[in-house]
């Protein structure tokens, strides 16, 4: 099963207007407790085993993209706000 | 020497600096950096890699535990499993309630994982349940009293296992592998479980899975995991249950036995106070600095669960047996038990279950009828169904072969009068 998707793309980025949350496929172990937590802004590819973030993501409440990043096993989870600040940095 | 010579031992007993330090990336759980042919017993399996290789694993692995999965083995396979075998477990006057876990824990346990067993065939499973007590041994053996002894013990048991379990499991999957290639069966026709999942993905280099030991190895940690985790949290939830009430706490048994969600809470509660693994180890591969202290690489770092997981962070009184606790915050109710971070227990949330509402709610606890409540509360509701009660005087015998307090080698209990319900509902 290949860390990157089926497009070859490592890092996952989603966020024109409000966050920006990026997941990278390196690090991603597809736990799915993102999912879980936050179905409208995270989904699973099962053909590569891993997490990405949804158009959702860029306008689900900050609190909660923070706790998913969080208490992502690998750290895989980037949050910036809107205004640039980094709201958890990724091990990525 | 199991491990190699540290540059410094750390031991961390806060709950923010032991999550801190599963949490990163530059602790690495292996530490016997002998070959397989030399004696590593755990070379090459998921859960003592580090970096890439792991990552790989796991990915595959954890497509094994999505909610679809959980949900088919807690609501529909075990509870017509754990009702029969109860049956046959709970007879007689006295029972020893180690041996019924371990029993039960095994039967799912071993689907998950990809054994084609007898599932209610009592001397099959005990035979597992042998394959299991050796294994755990194994997997505790930085805690061993005589490593060597149990470094000879777990090969003979691969052997064993391999050519009575494993071998046969492999080859049926293989040839349903085979039968897919050939467009003769749909993806959906294979069986579901950990082997099948890593032979489906066996030539993928980033996986290291070519030598068929290493599939044993791993088959076996996920059978122990699975199984010892289950059975010694079912005894230990018993055992607090019971002491709580001896020490003028009347009601807990009977309302565990009727509410299926304080059962969960029961189990969260008894694996907070309780871990199988007391102590983890990490092995520092970087310089870091860990709940504001500064460890060189090459360290030793200690994570005292037990203390941890008695933090302020759990609310008031956190060394009493509390399963009404509010805690606070995004803090587990399980605390540190399951591990965290890349090497978080996969099967969480089998024994487990998805976390109650008023811990941290998630997506899952929107409807009751898709809440999972973690098969270990489907065990201990099951046996308190049955009618057990303590048995006086000394009822509980320690495993004292390792150093980890939290595990039983027998715990002796009556069978009384059945309570509520005889089945789980």
């Amino acid at each position: 099963m290949p860390s990157h998707d089926t497009l070859g793309v490592r890092l996952h980025t989603i966020g024109v207007m409000g966050a920006i949350v990026s997941i990278d496929a390196d690090f991603c172990v597809g736990s799915g407790d993102c999912v879980r937590l936050l179905p409208e802004a995270f989904e699973l590819r099962e053909a590569a085993g891993v997490s990405v973030p949804l158009p959702g993501a860029a306008t689900a409440p900050a609190d909660l993209l923070v706790r998913a990043a969080q208490n992502c096993p690998t750290g895989a989870i980037r949050v910036v706000a809107e205004d640039g600040t980094v709201l958890h940095d990724g091990n990525g | 020497m199991l491990i190699d010579t540290f540059t410094t031992t750390v031991e961390l007993r806060t709950y923010e600096a032991c999550r801190e330090a599963l949490f990163s990336p530059h602790l690495s759980r292996t530490f016997d950096t002998r070959g397989y042919h030399d004696g590593n017993i755990r070379e090459g399996i998921v859960s003592t890699a580090h970096g890439p290789m792991h990552r790989a694993r796991r990915r595959v692995e954890n497509t094994q535990f999505r909610p679809d999965k959980l949900r088919l083995y807690e609501q529909e396979l075990f509870p017509q499993v754990l009702s029969d075998l109860l049956d046959q477990l709970i007879v007689g006057e006295e029972i020893d309630l180690y041996r019924v876990g371990e029993t039960l824990a095994s039967v799912l346990a071993s689907r998950r994982t990809g054994l084609d067993i007898r599932e209610r065939d009592l001397d099959e499973l005990a035979a597992i349940v042998e394959f299991v007590d050796i294994f755990s041994q194994g997997a505790a053996i930085l805690d061993s009293k005589d490593p060597e002894a149990v470094r000879a013990m777990v090969y003979d048991a691969y052997e064993r296992f391999d050519r009575e379990y494993v071998t046969p499991a492999r080859q049926r999957r293989e040839g349903l592998l085979a039968r897919l290639a050939r467009g003769d069966l749909e993806e959906d026709d294979l069986t579901h479980d950990i082997l099948t999942a890593l032979l489906q993905h066996r030539t993928d280099p980033s996986l290291e899975l070519m030598d068929d030991g290493r599939i044993v190895r791993e088959v076996a940690t996920y059978l122990q995991g699975g199984t010892h985790t289950n059975g010694q949290t079912l005894v230990n939830a018993v055992d607090l249950l019971f002491e709580a009430e001896a020490g003028g706490r009347p009601g807990l048994v009977e309302r565990t036995a009727e509410d299926r969600a304080f059962a969960q809470r029961v189990v969260h509660e008894t694996l907070r106070i309780r871990p199988t693994t007391p102590k983890i180890r990490r092995r520092t591969v970087a310089d870091v600095t860990i709940g504001g202290q500064a460890i060189p690489e090459g360290s030793l770092v200690i994570v005292d669960v037990v203390t941890a997981n008695q933090d302020p962070a759990f609310g008031d009184e956190p060394a009493r047996f509390d399963p009404d606790r509010a805690i606070a915050g995004d803090v587990p109710r399980w605390g540190l038990s399951f591990g965290g971070g890349a090497h978080i227990c996969p099967g969480r949330t089998v024994a487990g279950g998805f976390p109650a509402p008023d811990a941290h709610g998630s997506a899952d606890d929107a409807s009751a009828d898709e809440h999972l409540f973690g098969l270990v509360a489907l065990m201990v509701q099951g046996v308190l169904r049955r009618g057990i009660v303590p048995r006086p005087g000394d009822a509980g015998v320690r495993d004292t072969r390792t150093e980890r307090f939290t595990r039983w080698a027998h715990y002796w209990v009556r069978v009384g009068a059945p309570r509520a319900a005889s089945a789980v509902r």
